[in-house]
C-alpha cells in the first residue's frame, strides 16, 4: 500500500494503523506506523541508508483453518513488503528487521502464535535479512509503533482485550492465480 | 515397452529463496523438473549451458529484472518461441502491458495456486 495519496505537508506527525493482511511503506519522517498484535506477526523492515521502512501484519493460520499453516500467504505478504520497499528506493542488501507478536493468548490456539513466529524467523534467515530486535511469544498482546524513516520501533505489552480479533488466513479468490495469456 | 515420458523442464527465476522453495515444492509435486535461478543474469548464464521448456520469472529482481530477462531471451533465435510466464506480486496494468511488449507469453499474479500454475505450464507447452 503506497503512501503517495497522503498530504503530509499539513501534519507534524501522521499515525497510520496497519491492519491484518496489510503492508505499508514510507520514507517520510513524519509518519508513524502502528498496530496491535495478538497471535499475528508484524515485521518491520528498514533500510537506514536510504531512510525507507515498512511494516506488515499477518496471520498464517487460525483455529478455523484445519489445513495448518499457509506459508504461501506469509511468503506472499513478506514479498509484497520487500517489493514496495525496493520500489521506494530501498537497497535489499541493507534491509534490517524488527519482529513482534506471535503471542499464545488462549490455551485452545496455543500453537498459532509460536508457529507464526517460527515462520517469520525462518523467512528472515532464508532471505538473509538480519533481525535486530524482537519481542515474540508469551501470553500477552502487544502494541507496536514504528517510524519507517528512522527505523525505530517501540513495543509495549497491552491488555489482551485490545488485540483485534484474529481473522482467518484469506483463502485465495477463485480467479487468483489465473493465467492471462498474451 | 515404452520410454518413460520426459518431464517438462521449468526454469524458475526469483530472487527470494523462500519463493523459490515454494515454487520448487509445488511444481515438483505436479510432476515437473524444476531448475532455478535467482535473477535475470543467473538465468541467462544457466541457459547458455542448459535447456528448458518454459521459463517462469518474477519481475522485481536485482542485477536484471524480469523485463530485461524477457527482452534478452526474445532477441535470440533459440528462445524466440519459448514460453515465458511472468509470476509476480505486481498487479498494475502498466506492468502487465510492459511484460506483453517485452514478449512474455502470460501473466500470473501471486499468490499462486499450484494447480492453476501447473495447468498454465501444460497449456503453454502442449
Amino acid at each position: 500500500m503506497l503512501m503517495e495519496a497522503i498530504d503530509f505537508s499539513k501534519h507534524k506527525r501522521v499515525r497510520l494503523m496497519v491492519m491484518q493482511g496489510q503492508a505499508r511503506v514510507s520514507g517520510d519522517p513524519r509518519l508513524e506506523l502502528t498496530t496491535v498484535l495478538g497471535s499475528c506477526i508484524a515485521c518491520c523492515l528498514y533500510d537506514a541508508s536510504n531512510n525507507i521502512g515498512g511494516m506488515n501484519h499477518f496471520l498464517l493460520a487460525s483455529p478455523s483453518n484445519d489445513d495448518g499453516l499457509d506459508e504461501h500467504y506469509g511468503v506472499y505478504l513478506m514479498e509484497v513488503l520487500i517489493n514496495e520497499m525496493l520500489a521506494y528506493g530501498a537497497d535489499r542488501r541493507m534491509l534490517r528487521a524488527h519482529l513482534y507478536g506471535g503471542a499464545n493468548m488462549s490455551s485452545g490456539m496455543s500453537w498459532i502464535g509460536t508457529a507464526n513466529a517460527e515462520f517469520a524467523h525462518s523467512f528472515l534467515k532464508a532471505e538473509g535479512i538480519p533481525l535486530v530486535s524482537q519481542s515474540v511469544g508469551g501470553p500477552s498482546a502487544r502494541r507496536v509503533d514504528f517510524r519507517p524513516y528512522h527505523g525505530q520501533a517501540r513495543c509495549r505489552i497491552v491488555d489482551n482485550s485490545q488485540a483485534p480479533k484474529d481473522l482467518p488466513t484469506p483463502k485465495l479468490r477463485e480467479d487468483h492465480g489465473d493465467i492471462e495469456l498474451f | 515397452m515404452t520410454f518413460a515420458q520426459e518431464k517438462t523442464r521449468i526454469l524458475t527465476v526469483d530472487d527470494s529463496p523462500s519463493m523459490r522453495a515454494l515454487l520448487k515444492h509445488a511444481l515438483t509435486a505436479e510432476g515437473f523438473h524444476v531448475d532455478q535461478a535467482d535473477d535475470g543474469v543467473s538465468a541467462l548464464d544457466w541457459l547458455k549451458e542448459n535447456e528448458c521448456d518454459v521459463v517462469i520469472t518474477d519481475i522485481n529482481m536485482p542485477r536484471m529484472d524480469g523485463f530485461g530477462l524477457i527482452e534478452h531471451l526474445r532477441k535470440g533465435a533459440i528462445h524466440e518461441n519459448r514460453p515465458i510466464l511472468v509470476l509476480t506480486t505486481e498487479a498494475s496494468e502498466e506492468k502487465k502491458a510492459q511484460a506483453r511488449r517485452a514478449g512474455a507469453t502470460g501473466w500470473i499474479v501471486k499468490p499462486f495456486d499450484a494447480v492453476k500454475l501447473a495447468a498454465a505450464v501444460r497449456r503453454v507447452t502442449h
